[in-house]
C-alpha cells in the first residue's frame, strides 16, 4: 500500500475526479462542466483530493460562508481505496475549512441507503436533522440531511453582542434582535392596509400605527428570539431619515427602553441599515459597494467604502421616490395598492417596449448636474398624458402595455445608473435594498446588467431588504463590536439625516 | 409602598417620580416641540434626583392627552417601552384629569373651587389643540377617593362653539389656568386605583381623525380600459 496524502483540488484533477463521481454516484452524478465550475478559483469553495502516491482516489468540497452556514457538496472515494480512512481525513479537511472561516454549522444531504456514510459522518459530529423524500433523483431516495455545530463557533458567537433595534421611519415597525451577525428575530407590523384607500403612506396614520404596534412587536421578537431584555447589551433606533412623527415614535421608545433597562443606546442611520444588514447573510458587508436602496420613500444611490466610516451620497430622487410612482401609476390605472406588485401583476403580459415612456435625468445636458440622480415625477405625468390621449382617441387602453411599458422605464433608470456608477467608481459590486427590491423585473435587469459588466449583485431576502428592525440592531451590533461610543440621550430624530452620519452621538 | 413614575407629554415634557402621594423628584420642560429630544434624559434626572434604580419603581403612569399629535405619542412610547424594561404595570390616566386635580386641590384649603364644583357649576379645563381649536373637560368635583369627576369630555371645539354650547346648557363654569405635572398625573392615578378604577387604556386621545384626504377615483378610466 502507497502512502496517501491530500491536498487542495485543481482544476487540472478534473477528469480523474469525473472517474470517481461517475462510479460512485451512478445516475445522480454531477456533469462535468458542474464540476468544472466547483474547481474553478472561488473564495467560497473548498475542494481537496487525496491521493495513492500520484493517483486521485478521493475527493471532497465544501461552500463555506464566513461565519455562516456551510455547505458540504460533495464526497467520494474511489472503491478501491476505501475503508483506509481517506473518507474520515477528506471530511476532516472540510471541517477545517469551515472552521478556519469560523463558521457556526456544516450541512450535509447523504443517501438515506448509505448507513456508512451517515456512520461517519455522526462520529465526527453530525446530528441529524431532517430527511428528505425522494430527493435523490431519478432514483427516488431519500436523503438525510445532517448538520454539525462548530463548538468553537458556539462560544465566539456567543460573546457577540446581543442587540435590539427599533424601526418606525415609515409604515414598518420594526422590532428586530441579533447576536453580533445572527438573526434571532426580525418581527414587522406594517401599516400598509391602512394607507391602501389613500393611494400612499399617510404619515399620520403610520404614526398612530407605530405607537399600537409598539409593545406586541417588542414582546413577539423577545419571544421568538427566547432572550429577555436583561440579557441585551445593547439597544439600537433608527433616528432618520424618515417621516418625522414616526421616527418619533421609536425614537421615544428607544430613550426609555435605554433608561429602563440600563442599556447602551445607538441611534442609526435607516439607509446605511439597509447596507449594514447584509452582515446577517455574509457576516460582513462586502466593501466597496454601491447600495441601490429604493422605497415607497427613498430612491438612493450610495457609496459604501466602509460601513461605519465612510459611506457617501452619490444621488438620489429629485422627485418622488420610485415606490411613489409605482402607487400613482398604479392608481391612475384603477389598479390597487402598493402599486409595485400591481403593477408587476399587470405588466406580466404587457409589451414593456410598447411606448417609449421618457427615462427621467438621463438627457446629456441633465446628467452633467445629476448624473446619479433619479426623477419620476415627469415620467407619471407622461403616463398620465398617454393615457388620456389614448381616451381621448376613444380606443381601450392597453393597460398590461402601459404598466410593463412605465416599469421599464423606471427599472431602465434605476439600474443603468447603479451600474454606470460601480463602473465609474471601480467598485465590483451593487447591493440593493428597500421594499421595491421585492419587483421581480428590478431583480432580473439588475442580475442581467451587472453580469455583462462582471459586477457581483448582492439581494439580501426581501424580509430583509423592506423596512425592518433586524438591520438596525445589526448596525448597532457592528458599532458595538467596532468599540464605537453609544449615543447621548439627547439626540433628535432627524427626517433629512445625511447618509454620513452613520450614528448620531 | 407604591412609587409611580408618571410622563405626559400632552404639552410640554412632563415627568415625576411620587411614592405615596409625595413628589420624590419632577422635571416640567415647557418646550411644546422637543419631545423627542427630552424625554431621555428627563426620565434619567427623576431617577437620579429620586435616588432610585428603575427596578424600585412599582408602576408607570401615562397621560393620554388630549393633546396635538405628535408629541404626545412620544410620552406613550417612553411610557409603553420603558414599562416593558421594568416589567411593571402602565396605567393611563386622560392628561386633563390632571389638571382638574390641581384646580381642585391648589384652593380648597382657601375655601375653594372644589366646593365650588357643581354640576351646575363645573371646572372647565382647556388646553390648546391648535389650529384655533380647544381641548376642554368639565368636571364637578372630587370623589371619594380623591378623583375628579369628569361630567364631560374631552372635547375639541372651537371657543367660540364651546361657549355657545356652555350657554345652551346654561353652564357657567369654573376656569382654571392650572397647569399640568405630572405630580398630579401619578395622583389621579393613585386616586383612581384606589377607587377601584381600571386604568389599563393608555390609548392617544387625538380626537381628531389624521389629516388624509382621499384621492379622486379614476372610475371612469378605470371602466373603460381592458387589458
Amino acid at each position: 500500500m502507497t502512502a496517501t496524502e491530500i491536498r487542495p483540488a485543481l482544476e487540472s484533477d478534473l477528469d480523474a475526479i469525473m472517474v470517481i463521481e461517475h462510479s460512485s454516484f451512478g445516475l445522480t452524478a454531477w456533469p462535468s462542466d458542474s464540476m468544472a465550475l466547483e474547481l474553478a478559483p472561488n473564495a467560497d469553495r473548498h475542494y481537496f483530493v487525496a491521493l495513492d502516491g500520484e493517483l486521485v482516489v478521493g475527493y471532497a468540497g465544501i461552500n463555506v460562508v464566513a461565519g455562516h452556514q456551510s455547505n458540504v457538496m460533495t464526497i467520494a472515494v474511489a472503491e478501491s481505496s476505501r475503508c483506509r480512512g481517506l473518507g474520515r481525513a477528506l471530511m476532516q479537511k472540510l471541517i477545517d475549512s469551515a472552521e478556519s472561516q469560523k463558521s457556526v454549522e456544516i450541512f450535509l444531504e447523504v443517501r438515506a441507503d448509505n448507513p456508512a456514510a451517515q456512520n461517519l459522518y455522526r462520529s465526527m459530529g453530525f446530528e441529524q436533522i431532517d430527511i428528505r423524500r425522494g430527493y435523490y433523483k431519478p432514483e427516488n431516495i431519500d436523503a438525510v440531511i445532517m448538520l454539525k455545530t462548530m463548538p468553537t463557533a458556539r462560544t465566539e458567537i456567543s460573546s457577540q453582542p446581543l442587540v435590539l433595534g427599533i424601526e418606525s421611519s415609515c409604515d414598518e415597525t420594526g422590532i428586530g434582535i441579533v447576536r453580533g451577525t445572527t438573526l434571532l428575530a426580525n418581527v414587522i407590523s406594517s401599516s400598509m392596509d391602512q394607507h391602501a384607500r389613500f393611494g400612499g403612506v399617510v404619515p399620520e396614520i403610520a404614526a398612530r400605527a407605530h405607537l399600537e404596534a409598539l409593545q406586541p412587536a417588542i414582546r413577539e421578537a423577545l419571544k421568538i428570539a427566547n432572550v429577555s431584555l436583561d440579557e441585551l447589551d445593547a439597544i439600537a433606533v433608527t433616528n432618520g431619515p424618515g417621516l418625522a412623527g414616526a421616527l418619533m415614535v421609536g425614537v421615544g421608545a428607544a430613550k426609555a427602553l435605554a433608561v429602563a433597562t440600563g442599556k447602551p443606546l445607538y441611534a442609526v442611520n435607516h439607509l446605511v441599515g439597509h447596507v449594514g444588514v447584509d452582515v446577517l447573510e455574509r457576516g460582513q458587508v462586502e466593501t466597496p459597494t454601491i447600495a441601490l436602496l429604493v422605497s415607497g420613500g427613498h430612491t438612493s444611490l450610495l457609496l459604501v467604502r466602509d460601513l461605519l466610516d465612510d459611506v457617501q451620497l452619490l444621488g438620489e430622487t429629485i422627485d418622488d421616490a420610485a415606490g411613489e410612482a409605482f402607487d400613482k401609476v398604479s392608481r391612475l390605472l384603477g389598479l390597487g395598492y402598493p402599486g409595485g406588485p400591481q403593477i408587476d401583476k399587470a405588466a406580466a403580459n404587457g409589451d414593456a417596449k410598447a411606448i417609449r415612456f421618457p427615462r427621467g435625468l438621463t438627457l446629456p445636458k441633465d446628467m452633467e448636474k445629476h448624473r446619479y440622480d433619479f426623477s419620476f415625477s415627469g415620467l407619471k405625468t407622461a403616463v398620465a398624458r398617454w393615457v388620456e390621449v389614448a381616451e381621448a382617441t376613444g380606443a381601450s387602453v392597453p393597460i398590461a402595455d402601459v404598466a410593463a411599458s412605465f416599469r421599464e422605464a423606471v427599472v431602465d433608470v434605476l439600474v443603468s445608473k447603479a451600474v454606470a456608477a460601480c463602473v465609474d467608481h471601480k467598485v465590483p459590486r451593487l447591493l440593493l435594498g428597500g421594499g421595491v427590491v421585492a419587483n421581480a423585473r428590478l431583480r432580473e435587469v439588475a442580475a442581467q446588467k451587472c453580469a455583462d459588466v462582471g459586477i457581483e449583485l448582492r439581494i439580501p431576502a426581501f424580509e430583509l431588504c423592506t423596512d425592518n428592525g433586524a438591520m438596525i440592531a445589526a448596525l448597532g451590533a457592528q458599532l458595538v463590536m467596532a468599540g464605537r461610543p453609544p449615543s447621548s440621550l439627547n439626540f433628535a430624530a432627524d427626517s433629512t439625516l445625511p447618509v454620513t452620519q452613520v450614528c448620531s452621538l | 409602598m407604591s412609587t409611580f413614575l408618571a410622563i405626559d407629554t400632552s404639552g410640554g415634557t412632563c415627568v415625576a417620580i411620587v411614592s405615596e402621594g409625595k413628589t420624590l423628584a419632577s422635571v416640567n420642560i415647557d418646550d411644546p416641540m422637543g419631545h423627542s429630544e427630552n424625554i431621555g434624559n428627563a426620565i434619567a434626572l427623576v431617577l437620579q434626583e429620586a435616588g432610585l434604580n428603575p427596578n424600585q419603581l412599582s408602576s408607570i403612569v401615562v397621560g393620554r392627552g388630549p393633546a396635538p399629535f405628535t408629541g404626545l405619542r412620544v410620552g406613550i412610547a417612553a411610557a409603553i417601552a420603558f414599562a416593558e424594561g421594568v416589567g411593571k404595570p402602565l396605567f393611563g390616566v386622560v392628561s386633563h384629569d390632571a389638571i382638574a386635580l390641581a384646580a381642585l386641590t391648589a384652593t380648597s384649603a382657601a375655601g375653594s373651587n372644589q366646593a365650588a364644583a357643581t354640576n351646575a357649576n363645573p371646572l372647565l379645563v382647556t388646553t390648546d389643540a391648535r389650529r384655533k381649536e380647544v381641548y376642554w373637560s368639565l368636571y364637578s368635583g372630587l370623589d371619594s377617593h380623591g378623583a375628579p369627576i369628569v361630567l364631560d369630555g374631552p372635547n375639541v371645539n372651537k371657543p367660540a362653539d364651546l361657549e355657545e354650547l356652555l350657554t345652551e346648557r346654561n353652564v357657567n363654569p369654573i376656569r382654571t389656568d392650572a397647569s399640568l405635572s405630572a405630580t398630579s398625573l401619578a395622583l389621579v392615578a393613585a386616586a383612581k386605583i384606589a377607587g377601584g378604577g381600571n386604568l389599563e387604556d393608555i390609548s392617544a386621545l387625538y380626537l381628531r381623525a389624521p389629516d388624509a384626504v382621499e384621492p379622486k377615483a379614476h372610475g371612469k378610466f378605470g371602466k373603460q380600459v381592458s387589458s
